[in-house]
C-alpha cells in the first residue's frame, strides 16, 4: 500500500475550507471528551489495577508476593503472623504479587487516587493494608464510554461506582508440603526452623521428617529453602 | 479658586449628555470638590481616553479576550479550558488570577541582560500601544480631534516592532536574538501590505479622517473593497503574532523568542503586548471596514451609543480572529516572508487600485 | 542565494566551556572562526524531549548536528541482571510506555524461544490484538508531539483524546491504562471476555471516525502540508545506509517489516499491506503512520473476529486456563538453557531486538541485551537535518517521533 498524498491548486482551497469547516463544527457541536474528574469518575472494568490490600484471614505468610515483586515494594512486617506491607513509592501496579498469591488473600481495588502527605506515609505497614482506606467521595456521576460506528460518545448514569470490588477469587487449591525423596534428605532441620506455623518435626530415632497436615498453612517456604529438593508442594484432595 | 471654576468652565463646556445616569449625576454635580471629579470623568476628551474605547475598555478586553481565546480553542479541541477559578461565570476570571500571580511573582533580571533596558523597555512599549487611544474617535466622544487620525494610527502602530526587537537585543540571549531578528523580518513584511491596504481605504473615502471614513461607509468597507480587507485581516494576523504566523515568538522552536528571559509582572507586560496591539488595530478596522461606531442608536444612552457600537464591534472582530490559533500550524519564517512579499503585497496593489478607482474624484 | 558575511571575530562564548559538550573545544573553536555558531538544542528546551541537539548554524541553515543522548539513561540492561526472568517483564516495558506491549512481546517471545514453548492460538490472538493497540497509541502520540512542535495545538489534543480509548480498551483488557505487563511466557495473563473484545471492535469504528476529524484539521492541512513537505529528506539509498527503522524506512521506499518478513504471533494469519511511501521527507513519514493506524485498526478488527476459543496459557507453563494464583509457582523460578536467543519484533517507531544470554543455571539472565528503533534511527534523524533551516529542526524531529526514554534505556 502506498501513502501518497498529491495537492494541487484548487485542493489547496478546500483544504482550507475543510479546516475552518472542522473548526466551526466544533465551535457549534463540539465533541467534548472531558471527565470532569472530582464530581464524575470513569467506570473502571473490576479487573482494574489499582491499590492493594490484603486480607488478613486469608493470609498464609508465604512470602510469595514479597518475592516476586519486580520492584521491590513489599515488605513483611511481623506481628503474630508475617504479613506484607506495600510501599507505593515503589509500586508499578504490576499486580504480580496478586496474581501470585495463592489463597487470594491479596486483593485488588479500583482506587487509583491516593495522597499521601510525606513519603513516609507512602510506606504502609502490615497494620495499615488490611482494610481498603476510606476514600473521600465527590462524584455524583459515573462516566462511561460509549462506542459505535456513529463515533464515541461519554455517557453519564446518575450513580457511584463501587470501588472495592468483589474479584472473582482464582481457583484456590489446597497445599500442603510433603517430602518426596526421603533417602536424600540431610536433616538439617532448616525446614522445622523456617516452618511459621510449626508444622514439620523432626522424629529423632530415625532423623525423618514429619508434616503434620492440618498445620501445615502450604506456604511453601521450606520447599523453597531446602538445600537437597526433597520437598514439595502436593495438593490435597 | 478660580482656576478651579476654570477647569470646571472647560470641563462642563463638553461634557458627555447620558439621558440613562443623568439622574445620579445631576445631584453628583451639587456637591462641591465631587462634581469636579464627576465633571472630569464625563469630560469628552479624558472618557475618550481613559474610559471608553480608551484604558478601562482595553483592561477588560484582555481579560476577555484572554479568557475567550483559551474557552474557544478549548471548545474545539474536546476539552472544556479555564473553569475552576470563578465555576458560576465559566472560569471567567481566569486571566485576572493569572495577571494576579505575574504581579506577585519576582522578576528575574539575569546577569548578562542590560539592565536598565531589559526593565524600561516593556513599560516604554506600553507609549506607542497607548498614543493611538488619543486619537482613535468614538462618535462625538473623542480624546484628540484631527482628520489625519488614521495615519497617525498607523504610525503609532509601526513603532511596536521596534520596542521588541530593543527587548530582544535587551535580553542578551541567543534565542531573545533570533526572536528579534525574525521579528523585524516580518516586520517589514506585514507593515508594507498593510500601510498600502490603509491608503487604498483612504484613497477609498477620499480623506485620512476617520470621520468621513464612517460617515461615507453606507456599505461597509468590507464590501467596498474586500481585497483590502483580506490584506488587512491577514497582515493584522502576522503583526499581532498570532498563529499560522507566530513566528517571532515560536514556543517551540525559540522559546517565545524575544521574551525568553522576562519573568514575573515584566513578562505579564510584554504577554500582553500583542494583544493590546490586536485591540488597536482592531477598532482601526472596524472605523475603516465596519462602519466604525455607527449602529442603531438608542436615545437613552445618548453620546454613550458610539463607543459602545465601536467596542462592541471591536470585541466580535477579536472574537472571530482568535478562532485562527486553533486551526494553523506556525509557518516557517522563509515562507511567511514569501507570503508577505509576493501575493500579500500584489493583493495589496490590487486593493490601492481598487481604492484608487472607486474613490475617484474625492471619494465615494 | 547569494551570501553575505560580516567578517566580525568571534570568540566562543565562556558558557559553552562548562556546558560538558562531547565536541572538542578545537570543533567550537573552529565553528565560530568560520561564521558559524553553536546552539544547544535541550535539554531543556520546548521544542526538544530528554535529550541535547548540538546545532551547528551558519546563519539559520544547520550544516551539522550532533546528538547528546543519554539523559534517560536507565542502565536497563545492567538491571535486567539481577531480577528473575519474570520479574523482568514490567522493566522492559518501560523504555516505551505506550509501545509496552510490542516491548513486553519480543522479551516474552525470546524466553519462549528458548524454552520451547508452544503458545495456545487465542493467546496469539490476543497478544496481537495488544501490540496493535499500543502500535495505534505509539502512531496518535507521534503525530501529537509533531503537530505541538509545529504550535499546532489541536493537532495535539485530537491524538490525545483518540488515545483515550485506547487506554480504555488496554484497561478494559487487562486492567492497567499502560505498561500493561500482560503477555508472560507461555500466553497471557487472564482471558478477555467476549463483551470487552466486542467493545474494542466497536472502538475500532470510533477512532476511525475521530481520526477523520484529525485528518481533516491536522493532516491534510495547508499550514501542516507546507512545513513537512520536503523537508528532512532521507533518499532510500541514505535510509539503508544510515540503519534506519521502522515506519521511517518505508517512508523512503523500503518494503520491509518485520511482521512480514519473520511472521510472529496472528501476523500471518490477518490479511494486512506495508504501508510505503517513497519521498521519503517529513511529511511522508507522517502519512506512512497515519496510514497503519488504518493497518492496525484492520487487524484488530480481523482478529477480533478470527478469534478461536481455547486456553490463553500454555500446557507447559499451567495446567488450568488461569494462572492466577499459580503465577509466582509455575513463573518465578524458571531457568533458561544455556545459550543466546535473539527475537526480532516490529514495534510502533521500528525494529526492536531482544537477546537474552543465558548461563544455564541461574534464575536471572546473564546478560539482556535491548536494541530499540529510537537508537538505531538516531543516525538518520541527524543526517536528515543537514542544509535544512533552524526552524525545521522540530519539524524534523516530530515528524522522526523520536523518543529518547525509548532510545537511551
Amino acid at each position: 500500500m502506498r501513502a501518497e498524498f498529491k495537492v494541487g491548486k484548487l485542493d489547496m482551497l478546500r483544504m482550507h475550507i475543510d479546516v475552518i469547516r472542522e473548526a466551526f463544527k466544533q465551535v457549534i457541536v463540539p465533541d467534548r471528551i472531558t471527565v470532569e474528574y472530582p464530581r464524575e469518575r470513569k467506570k473502571y472494568p473490576a479487573n482494574f489495577r489499582g491499590l492493594i490490600f490484603c486480607d488478613r484471614d486469608k493470609c498464609i505468610s508465604c512470602f510469595r508476593c514479597a518475592h516476586v515483586c519486580p520492584a521491590n515494594a513489599i515488605q513483611i512486617y511481623f506481628y503474630e503472623k508475617a504479613w506484607p506491607g506495600i510501599d507505593y513509592t515503589k509500586c508499578i501496579f504490576c499486580h504480580f504479587c496478586v496474581d501470585s498469591c495463592p489463597t487470594g488473600a491479596l486483593r485488588p481495588t479500583k482506587i487509583h487516587d491516593m495522597a499521601f502527605a510525606t513519603m513516609e506515609e507512602m510506606k504502609l505497614k502490615a497494620t495499615q493494608t488490611i482494610k481498603p482506606p476510606e476514600v473521600f467521595r465527590e462524584d455524583l456521576l459515573v462516566v462511561e464510554y460509549q462506542v459505535d460506528e456513529k463515533g464515541w460518545k461519554l455517557v453519564r448514569k446518575k450513580e457511584r461506582d463501587e470501588l472495592i470490588v468483589e474479584v472473582l477469587p482464582p481457583r484456590i487449591r489446597r497445599k500442603i508440603s510433603t517430602c518426596v525423596d526421603p533417602e536424600s534428605c540431610l536433616g538439617c532441620k532448616l525446614c522445622v526452623e523456617l516452618c511459621p506455623s510449626n508444622a514439620i518435626a523432626v522424629d529423632r530415632k530415625v532423623n525423618k521428617l514429619k508434616i503434620l497436615s492440618e498445620k501445615c498453612t502450604g506456604c511453601g517456604i521450606c520447599v523453597r529453602n531446602c538445600p537437597m529438593k526433597v520437598l514439595e508442594l502436593k495438593e490435597v484432595k | 479658586m478660580e482656576m478651579l471654576d476654570a477647569l470646571m468652565q472647560i470641563f462642563k463646556s463638553n461634557m458627555l449628555e447620558i439621558p440613562a445616569i443623568q439622574p445620579i449625576v445631576d445631584p453628583l454635580m451639587q456637591i462641591p470638590w465631587l462634581n469636579l471629579l464627576v465633571a472630569l470623568l464625563l469630560w469628552r476628551p479624558f472618557f475618550a481616553i481613559v474610559v471608553m474605547p480608551g484604558l478601562l475598555v482595553l483592561m477588560i478586553c484582555l481579560l476577555y479576550i484572554i479568557w475567550f481565546e483559551r474557552k474557544l480553542t478549548a471548545r474545539i479541541q474536546w476539552r472544556v479550558g479555564p473553569l475552576e477559578v470563578f465555576r458560576p461565570l465559566r472560569g471567567a476570571i481566569q486571566a485576572l488570577a493569572d495577571g494576579l500571580r505575574y504581579f506577585f511573582q519576582e522578576s528575574i533580571v539575569h546577569k548578562e541582560a542590560h539592565r536598565p533596558y531589559f526593565v524600561q523597555l516593556p513599560i516604554l512599549a506600553f507609549i506607542p500601544v497607548l498614543l493611538p487611544i488619543a486619537f482613535i474617535p468614538a462618535g462625538n466622544v473623542v480624546g484628540i480631534k484631527t482628520p489625519y487620525a488614521i495615519p497617525l494610527i498607523v504610525a503609532f502602530l509601526s513603532l511596536i516592532p521596534i520596542t521588541v526587537v530593543a527587548i530582544g537585543w535587551a535580553s542578551n540571549s541567543r534565542f531573545a536574538f533570533i526572536g528579534s531578528v525574525r521579528e523585524a523580518l516580518m516586520y517589514v513584511a506585514y507593515e508594507i501590505p498593510f500601510i498600502i491596504a490603509v491608503i487604498s481605504m483612504i484613497y477609498l473615502y477620499g480623506s485620512a479622517d476617520p470621520y468621513v471614513a464612517v460617515e461615507k461607509q453606507s456599505i461597509p468597507g468590507a464590501l467596498l473593497n474586500p481585497v483590502a480587507f483580506l490584506v488587512f485581516i491577514i497582515s493584522m494576523l502576522m503583526a499581532t503574532s498570532r498563529l499560522p504566523f507566530e513566528i517571532p515568538e515560536a514556543d517551540q522552536e525559540i522559546a517565545f523568542g524575544p521574551f525568553v528571559e522576562y519573568s514575573g509582572m515584566l513578562f505579564g507586560l510584554v504577554m500582553v503586548l500583542a494583544y493590546e496591539k490586536l485591540y488597536i488595530m482592531s477598532l482601526l478596522f472596524t472605523i475603516l471596514f465596519l462602519g466604525g461606531w455607527s449602529g442603531p442608536q438608542l436615545a437613552i444612552l445618548g453620546d454613550l451609543n458610539a463607543p459602545l457600537w465601536l467596542v462592541i464591534k471591536t470585541l466580535i472582530v477579536i472574537s472571530v480572529l482568535v478562532i485562527v490559533r486553533s486551526m494553523y500550524a506556525r509557518f516557517r519564517i522563509d515562507q511567511a516572508l514569501r507570503i508577505g512579499f509576493s501575493w500579500l503585497l500584489a493583493f495589496a496593489i490590487i486593493a490601492l487600485a481598487i481604492g484608487v478607482v472607486l474613490g475617484y474624484e474625492g471619494g465615494i | 542565494m547569494r551570501e553575505v558575511a560580516i567578517d566580525v571575530p568571534v570568540e566562543p562564548p565562556k558558557e559553552l566551556e562548562s556546558l560538558f559538550l562531547p565536541v572538542p573545544k578545537e570543533y567550537v573553536e573552529e565553528a565560530y572562526k568560520k561564521d558559524e555558531f553553536l546552539v544547544l538544542v535541550g535539554p531543556q528546551h520546548s521544542g526538544s524531549g530528554h535529550m541535547r541537539l548540538i546545532v551547528r548554524v551558519k546563519g539559520d541553515v544547520i550544516q551539522e548536528v550532533i546528538p547528546d543522548p543519554g539523559y534517560v539513561h536507565r542502565a536497563i540492561e545492567k538491571l535486567a541482571e539481577n531480577r528473575l526472568y519474570i520479574q523482568n517483564i514490567p522493566l522492559v516495558e518501560r523504555p516505551a510506555i505506550m509501545d509496552s506491549a510490542n516491548l513486553n512481546l519480543g522479551y516474552v517471545r525470546a524466553i519462549e524461544d528458548a524454552m520451547e514453548i508452544e503458545v495456545p492460538d487465542r493467546a496469539k490472538y490476543l497478544r496481537t490484538i495488544l501490540a496493535e493497540l499500543c502500535r495505534i497509541g505509539t502512531h496518535l502520540y507521534d503525530a501529537a508531539i509533531l503537530s505541538v512542535f509545529l504550535g499546532h495545538t489541536t493537532g495535539f489534543m485530537y491524538p490525545f483524546g483518540i488515545r483515550e480509548l485506547i487506554c480504555e480498551a488496554l484497561v478494559k483488557m487487562t486492567g492497567a491504562r499502560f505498561t500493561s505487563s500482560f503477555i508472560i511466557p507461555g500466553g497471557v495473563r487472564r482471558d478477555v471476555e467476549k463483551e470487552t473484545l466486542a467493545w474494542i471492535y466497536s472502538a475500532t469504528f470510533a477512532i476511525e471516525r475521530r481520526l477523520k476529524s484529525f485528518e481533516r484539521i491536522f493532516i491534510k492541512n495547508p499550514t501542516v502540508i507546507a512545513r513537512l513537505k520536503e523537508v528532512g529528506v532521507l533518499s532510500k539509498k541514505e535510509a539503508i545506509e544510515f540503519g534506519v527503522v521502522g515506519p521511517f524506512l518505508r517512508a523512503s521506499g523500503v518494503e520491509y517489516d518485520a511482521r512480514k518478513v519473520e511472521p510472529y504471533e496472528a501476523y500471518d494469519r490477518v490479511d494486512w499491506d506495508i504501508v510505503v511511501a517513497d519521498e521519503g521527507d517529513s511529511y511522508s513519514r507522517l502519512l506512512v503512520r497515519a496510514n497503519e493506524i488504518g493497518q492496525s485498526l484492520k487487524i484488530i478488527r480481523q482478529c477480533i473476529t478470527d478469534i478461536p476459543e481455547g486456553k490463553v496459557i500454555s500446557d507447559q507453563i499451567c495446567e488450568g486456563n488461569d494462572i492466577r494464583g499459580e503465577f509466582f509457582d509455575k513463573l518465578a523460578d524458571i531457568v533458561l538453557p544455556t545459550g543466546e536467543y535473539t527475537t526480532i519484533t516490529e514495534a510502533g517507531r521500528g525494529s526492536v531486538i531482544f537477546t537474552i544470554v543465558s548461563d544455564g543455571e541461574s534464575n536471572v539472565p546473564y546478560r539482556l541485551r535491548i536494541v530499540t528503533p529510537g537508537w538505531l534511527y538516531l543516525r538518520g534523524f541527524v543526517e536528515s537535518l543537514k542544509g535544512e533551516r533552524l526552524a525545521d529542526l522540530q519539524a524534523i524531529y516530530g515528524s522522526f517521533g523520536y523518543f529518547p526514554p525509548e532510545a537511551d534505556r
